[in-house]
């Protein structure tokens, strides 16, 4: 039994952890860190070639630049570094493969010594040929970007295919998709693409690495998401033992995914790790305009989707064929795309599944983890087509949905049974609050509405054994430090933490506190990333605590003379209302307690927790089917209400909700956090975001006046947030993930509201003014879909999809 | 490059700094040690180095630090008194879920600060407008919005609005 009394635990509204210090001004990121005068600082040389071989690096120029120190070119630091999959050199070696890969780095005294340096730096190219177009390089193997492909070590579950563009090709047979084609009443094929778009994190990446030049050792600071995977993937790609690389990892301002794994941290080691260099820090800062070529975007994407469909309007069967664009590495993008795949049949329950879901190399910036990791690019297609096949076959969208939802026991795309949930109680929800079923007037003269609505769901997406543990120490003065190598990088974990710290332990919040990750203090955590920490790390936490917690009635019991079970904690003080006794937790939690004998007995009061999921299995390589390919998907929809100016294209969204069944809010102010800010960022990305490239592969969108996110004055008038609890059984409070999902299903809930005022289909993102205004001339000229694809001539949408039958 | 000397009030106190002329206030007040000012682009887009320069709101990677001669520049550092006492717009801020990362936190606060001073009782459609120089990427806006009214209708009960250190 817990036995423990607060105010601040599982479930309650509080103020958020670490937001104190981010108010004042104080909490201190990786670039506000000081090293002194031995710090030197890195730039780097980039390529003004998409694809060429490196004829020569001069450097001369650049070394007689006052301040520089060294310049490092890729034959000076030869290590292949990859989470999944190791393709990755950070320097280029003997040939370039994007425009902006860097090719030498220039280390300095100063910042501007080396940005001086870094001008002076030439390079003679070769061209070779460069390829664009992803669905082109998955299918015409004349350019491969990659002819080594199959020297790369990678992990047992991708399948790159050397020989090819193709870095990973996850595959779902189940049943029988041909004999379902052929009996369908209909059948609806549809594509959708997408360009890559940018995480818009406000911090830039920087990094500080330090050899130690008399025992080796590395101590890197980095604005990282996970010190340990970091550290794993670094230990890997110089063959080092983890013991000698010390990671640690300040407060990062924004992730999204752009700053997983291992991102900038190999280009610094480069320089931190020359002999010339004699183990002073040297710090790698990338300016903004560098952000988009040094580290993740999110892939591109082109999807085809087939679906038979019975006179009953039941979906019963799904061909997919997706191409995701993961640019010159897929080190990490190859594994959204088998999270796409897993996930292939969306939020609906379908027998007969062909997936082939491909991560395609081109030379571009890198595609890699981006919130959502695949499902906003799975949904941004399906829930477009599934809107389109409903309207076909003339149904109304909600109620296809409805009938072909994924309900709880169904079997997913790998054969797994659907966990328990909500969703269609949100959906319900969600038609009365935007009065989906209502066709309303515009409040704007002259213009159209539109409403539309979106399903989403997402498992984390991550390998089998990412393992979290955890710390509890009880301290002296009573209050409680975990440690719980979890990045809080805004979504407030920390707080969810010492929340669930506080009930398990019965101390108040405000005498609880995490601290952020160092690898040489905490214990492991595989990463912060896909919406897994409140669950996998909360498991350990929950374990550290309640471990921490059941010390102290044996201690107490034994100290006041009665039996364990009149022991209670209550907002921090120890109590037996059997003897009368109460006191606060203090010095002898640490130092012992003396007992009636006179003995000391305890010693300081530490809780541990380990965890892994015990019960996930791969998917089958060539079926992909699992008894339990992923540990709970979290499910939730979107309804968005627009308008459009059928005059200039601009569309705005007048109000827009989005509802998640969490399990469990274990912190309620961060799952309304989470909600409100993905919703807000899928709506950027749908309305507005994307990376473009002119004919040579030069991003023509590096910084924020080129690529716009939401401002402030881009916020719907009215956005409604809101969840179910429906509890999942493998969970430390029946929590599921919600940090990414909010992200997945604004955009075709956009695209659908378009459908809705305008009658014409866009089947390709971003829908910004441009395009929506293009769309609108289309359908005065009889036209009823837009397609823009910006590597084939063919635009026409009917011929373009027959183009890759 | 040949180093001169700009004197200016920073938070309260007379300050003396050497720069080069091409050095940008942002840089040089986080050379001094002011790491609140944080940059996020260097190029005048994403606010996160907002400073409140006399009575204006202004982003210091787009000023020189020569340019501060004479003039008094605040930073969201000297809003906190000197017993910790909080301003109510930090206040505000942490009490509404404003701040996820904290990264344009500073930067957001210190535009606040300014835009509140000139207009006490603001609308939804100035809100916005004031604060559409600060990009947030974490939040969606939505709990600043709340948080910026939120701190106004306190300064208005209040009748006054406290100032940082001039």
């Amino acid at each position: 039994m817990k036995q423990t009394v607060t105010r601040n635990g599982v479930g309650a509204w509080t103020t958020r952890k670490y937001d104190l210090e981010k108010a004042a001004g104080t909490l201190a990121f990786t670039d506000d860190l000081r090293f002194g005068p031995e710090l030197l600082h890195a730039r780097a040389f980039r390529s003004t070639k998409a694809h060429a071989e490196i004829l020569s690096v001069d450097v001369s120029e650049a070394m007689k630049v006052k301040g520089v120190v060294k310049v490092i070119t890729g034959k000076d630091f030869i290590h292949r570094f990859g989470l999944y999959l190791m393709d990755r050199t950070p320097l280029a070696i003997g040939k370039v493969r994007y425009v902006g890969e860097p090719v030498a780095l220039v280390i300095g005294e100063t910042e501007e010594a080396a940005e001086e340096g870094m001008l002076k730096v030439a390079a003679k190219y070769k061209d070779l040929p460069p390829i664009f177009d992803p669905v082109k390089a998955a299918t015409d193997n004349s350019v491969l970007v990659h002819p080594e492909l199959e020297t790369y070590d990678h992990v047992p579950f991708i399948t790159p295919f050397p020989g090819t563009n193709i870095a990973n090709w996850f595959r779902i047979r189940r049943g029988d998709v041909d004999k379902a084609f052929a009996e369908a009443e209909h059948v609806v094929e549809e594509a959708v693409n997408c360009p890559q778009i940018a995480h818009g994190f406000l911090e830039p990446h920087c990094c500080i690495c330090k050899e130690d030049p008399a025992t080796g050792n590395l101590t890197i600071w980095s604005s990282a998401q996970s010190a340990f995977a970091l550290r794993e993937i670094v230990a890997k790609g110089l063959d080092y033992p983890l013991n000698k690389i010390h990671v640690i990892a300040p407060p990062i301002g924004g992730g999204f995914g752009g700053k997983a794994g291992m991102t900038v941290e190999a280009l610094c080691l480069a320089g931190a790790m020359n002999p010339e260099i004699k183990g002073r820090p040297v710090k790698l800062y990338i300016p903004r305009e560098e952000v988009m070529l040094t580290s993740w975007v999110r892939q591109a994407y082109v999807s085809k989707i087939k679906l038979a469909i019975d006179k009953e309007g039941k979906i019963t069967a799904i061909k997919n064929t997706f191409y995701f664009d993961t640019g010159i590495s897929a080190e990490y993008g190859a594994n959204p795309v088998r999270s796409a795949g897993y996930s292939s049949t969306g939020c609906y329950y379908v027998p007969n599944v062909w997936t082939d879901s491909y991560a395609v190399y081109t030379n571009k910036p890198f595609g890699g983890a981006y919130r959502g990791f695949g499902l906003p690019e799975l949904m941004g297609a399906m829930e477009v087509v599934i809107d389109i096949a409903a309207r076909k076959i003339g149904m109304d969208p909600i109620e296809f949905r409805l009938k072909n939802m994924l309900k709880p026991g169904l079997p997913t795309c790998t054969g797994m049974p659907m966990n328990a949930h909500a969703l269609d109680t949100i959906v319900n929800k969600i038609v009365e609050k935007i009065r989906l079923k209502e066709k309303e007037p515009a409040t704007r003269k002259g213009w159209i509405r539109g409403k539309g609505f979106a399903l989403a769901l997402k498992a984390p997406a991550m390998p089998s054994d990412a393992a979290s543990s955890a710390i509890v120490k009880i301290l002296g003065d009573g209050t409680v430090d975990v440690l719980a190598a979890t990045m809080d990088m805004g979504q407030g974990a920390y707080t969810a933490y010492a929340q669930m710290a506080s009930e398990e332990l019965g101390i108040p919040i405000e005498k609880i506190k995490c601290y952020y990750p160092d690898t040489q203090s905490h214990p492991y955590d595989w990463q912060t990333v896909a919406s897994r920490s409140c669950w996998s790390m909360g498991m350990a936490v929950k374990r550290a605590a309640t471990d921490a917690r059941e010390k102290l009635p044996a201690l107490y019991s034994e100290y006041w003379e009665t039996e364990p079970e009149s022991i209670t904690i209550e907002h921090g003080i120890v109590k037996c209302k059997k003897k009368g006794k109460a006191e606060p937790i203090g010095e002898q939690i640490q130092s012992g307690f003396m007992m009636p004998s006179g003995n000391y007995v305890g010693g300081p009061v530490i809780g541990s927790g380990s965890f892994v999921p015990p019960d996930v299995i791969y998917p089958d390589p060539e079926t992909g089917q699992s008894p339990k390919s992923v540990v709970h998907f979290t499910v939730g929809a979107v309804g968005i209400d627009i308008e459009v100016d059928p005059a200039t294209g601009a569309v705005e969204v007048n109000k827009v909700s989005a509802g998640y069944d969490v399990g469990k809010a274990v912190s309620p102010i961060n799952v309304k956090g989470q909600i409100e800010g993905g919703t807000i960022q899928g709506i950027s990305a749908g309305l507005m975001e994307g990376m473009y490239y002119d004919e040579h592969g030069k991003l023509l969108t590096p910084d924020f006046t080129d690529y716009k996110i939401a401002t402030s004055m881009d916020v719907p008038r009215e956005v409604d947030s809101f969840w179910e609890e429906t509890p999942e059984e493998l969970s430390p409070y029946g929590n599921r993930g919600v940090g990414e999902h909010s992200m997945i299903s604004p955009a075709p809930a956009i695209d659908n509201a378009l459908f809705d005022a305008l009658g014409i289909r866009i089947h390709t993102y971003p829908l910004g003014r441009e395009r929506v205004y293009k769309a609108i001339q289309a359908k005065k000229n009889g036209e009823t879909d837009l397609w823009e694809y910006p590597y084939a001539l063919e635009q026409s949408y009917k011929n373009a999809i027959k183009e890759w039958k | 490059m040949m180093k001169r000397d700009v004197h200016f009030i920073l938070n309260g106190r007379q300050t003396t700094l050497s720069v080069e002329p091409r050095t940008t206030l942002l840089r040089a007040l986080r050379e001094y040690g002011v790491t609140s000012v944080k940059r996020g682009c260097e190029e005048g887009e994403c606010g996160t180095c907002t400073v409140v320069v006399d009575d204006l709101a202004q982003k210091s990677c787009m000023m020189l630090a020569l340019e501060a001669e004479g003039k008094s520049v605040l930073t969201v550092e000297g809003l906190v008194g000197p017993k910790g006492e909080l301003h109510p717009i930090q206040q505000a801020f942490i009490e509404e879920g404003a701040i996820q990362c904290g990264f344009c936190t500073p930067g957001m606060i210190m535009t606040t600060y300014a835009f509140l001073r000139k207009t006490p009782d603001p609308s939804e459609d100035e809100i916005r407008a004031a604060l559409a120089g600060n990009l947030c990427r974490c939040t969606g806006y939505i709990p600043i919005f709340r948080a910026v009214q939120k701190a106004a209708k306190t300064m208005r009960e209040l009748g006054h609005f406290p100032g940082g250190a001039r």
